[in-house]
């Protein structure tokens, strides 16, 4: 199936909720540590994994202040792209064909506050009965490598909920209105309070059109090109698509006594977000 | 035969004046014809399957269907059981009210005051996150946080004789549905034609 307008509407939604909530909320922080080797079965044999103990990483080098890895040290000694390092931004990690398994190895990189994913989970799925991994929030002798692939908190989950089209003007353009929604899982009142302040401040806000060929990420993670600055791929963009209007953003949060329900000591919150596009959808 | 025309300055004292007079018959007419309306449009929200499926409360069947025909809409939200969630939204739909102003040629302006979608979704908050609506839900999507919170709750009181009138089901989906937003939708454009 080739790319439909819902699936560029996500991608879009994505990309430019990362960046909202990056530079409205200055939400990540810069970190220096040691990665940890460690086998993962997923990958073919070429490489070696060697995992740092925070994830998700910044990728965007629009968000001032964020540190964007370009390389690691290995051994005391800098390495980069150049020597066959794959940055995976999503599980704050590299892949290398060149490194040892018993070299050392360390690097800075920004870590988001919030992790984010898209999820085709229902929000009891989310939230019932289900154990999530954290992001450390102090070193620890104890440190080792953050699991790939799971879900880590604080997190925020997005899904699309709806899509429809109304009738805009003649000649056949329709308002096409989506209903995204956002659940966030964080640690604490203030995290919680400050995702909803953002986002709710973020009615009116207009995003670019982006579809997937614009997505600056690889399948490993890495950054296509080695560098992504949401800014500029907006702006492209913008020149050329329509834009997404954010019509309306309603937030809440999970009752208390709803909390005491859920097994996770977790601050639970909701934003629900209405975004317009005009377009000729029968064109 | 000869089509006869008042002359111009006659037909605009007519258009001036005739209002002043005409009025208090208009008015009249309007009202009863707005309260014949009021009281139908409440009539069509009462006996909407939504509405039903949630006056009957916790012992409910879904005769909406939204639930493929399993549990029920009032657990499914998570309300408490002694929670009354139609009657915000009737004594909103009961506030619809008419007034009358300003005189037009040869007639009178009427203003009904009808909420809208807004007004109600403000007044029908989850009762497990208060900033979303159960009415708005029921045409997006309705989360079964509600119901699973409940399940948890219910069944963590564990070595007690849990009373409840819930039957419990596994697997509940919910199927959006058309319910105050179109309904309306529908009432404005009523009311906006009285004649």
């Amino acid at each position: 199936m080739i790319e439909q307008f819902i699936h560029t509407a996500t991608t879009s939604f994505f990309l430019w909720f990362d960046h909202y909530l990056l530079k409205k909320g200055q939400a990540f922080s810069n970190k220096t540590s040691k990665f940890y080797h460690y086998a993962d079965d997923r990958l073919d044999d070429r490489f070696e994994t060697f995992g740092s103990p925070y994830k998700q990483w910044v990728t965007d080098s629009s968000i001032s202040g964020a540190i964007i890895p370009t390389g690691v040290l290995v051994n005391g000694s800098p390495q980069g792209r150049n020597n066959g390092i794959i940055f995976d931004f999503d599980n704050g990690r590299i892949l290398s064909s060149g490194i040892a398994n018993t070299d050392s190895v360390s690097g800075t990189f920004a870590v988001k506050d919030f992790n984010i994913y898209f999820t085709n989970e229902t929000e009891e799925d989310l939230l019932i009965d289900r154990k999530y991994i954290a992001n450390p929030r102090v070193y620890s002798p104890d440190e080792n490598y953050i699991n790939p692939y799971d879900a880590v908190i604080p997190a925020i989950f997005l899904a699309s909920a709806t899509m429809t089209n109304d009738p805009f003007s003649f000649g056949g353009e329709d308002t096409t209105k989506i209903l995204m929604k956002a659940v966030v899982l964080a640690e604490n009142t203030y995290q919680l309070d400050g995702i909803l302040s953002v986002f709710a401040d973020s009615k009116q806000e207009v995003f670019a059109t982006i579809p997937f060929s614009g997505h600056p990420i690889t399948e490993y993670g890495d950054i296509k090109n080695g560098t992504y600055s949401y800014d500029s791929l907006s702006s492209h963009y913008k020149t050329v698509n329509p834009v997404f209007f954010v019509n309306d953003v309603d937030t809440s949060k999970l009752s208390d006594k709803a909390s005491k329900s859920i097994t996770n000591d977790l601050y639970v919150g909701f934003i629900d977000f209405e975004i317009h596009q005009q377009r000729y959808p029968r064109a | 035969m000869n089509n006869f025309k008042l002359p111009p300055d006659v037909q605009k004292i007519i258009d001036v004046q005739s209002p002043k007079y005409l009025r208090r018959d208009f008015e009249k007419i309007v009202k009863e014809k707005f309260e014949a309306l009021k009281t139908q449009m409440i009539q069509e929200f009462m006996a909407h399957p939504i509405t039903q499926e949630l006056l009957d409360g916790p012992t409910a069947t879904n005769i909406s269907g939204t639930l493929g025909g399993r549990g029920n809409l009032f657990s499914f939200i998570g309300f408490n059981s002694s929670d009354k969630p139609i009657d915000d939204i009737l004594e909103l739909l009961n506030d619809t009210s008419i007034t009358f102003g300003g005189d037009i040629p040869s007639g009178n302006k009427y203003f009904v005051s009808l909420p809208n979608s807004k007004d109600i979704f403000d007044i029908t908050p989850l009762p497990w996150a208060t900033g979303r609506s159960w009415a708005k839900s029921i045409e997006t999507g309705l989360s079964g946080l509600g119901y699973y919170l409940f399940k948890q709750s219910a069944a963590s009181r564990s070595g007690e004789a849990i009373q409840t009138s819930v039957k419990l089901v596994d697997g509940l989906k919910f199927k959006n549905t058309t319910y105050i937003s179109a309904f309306i939708n529908k009432y404005k454009d009523k009311f906006s034609k009285l004649q």
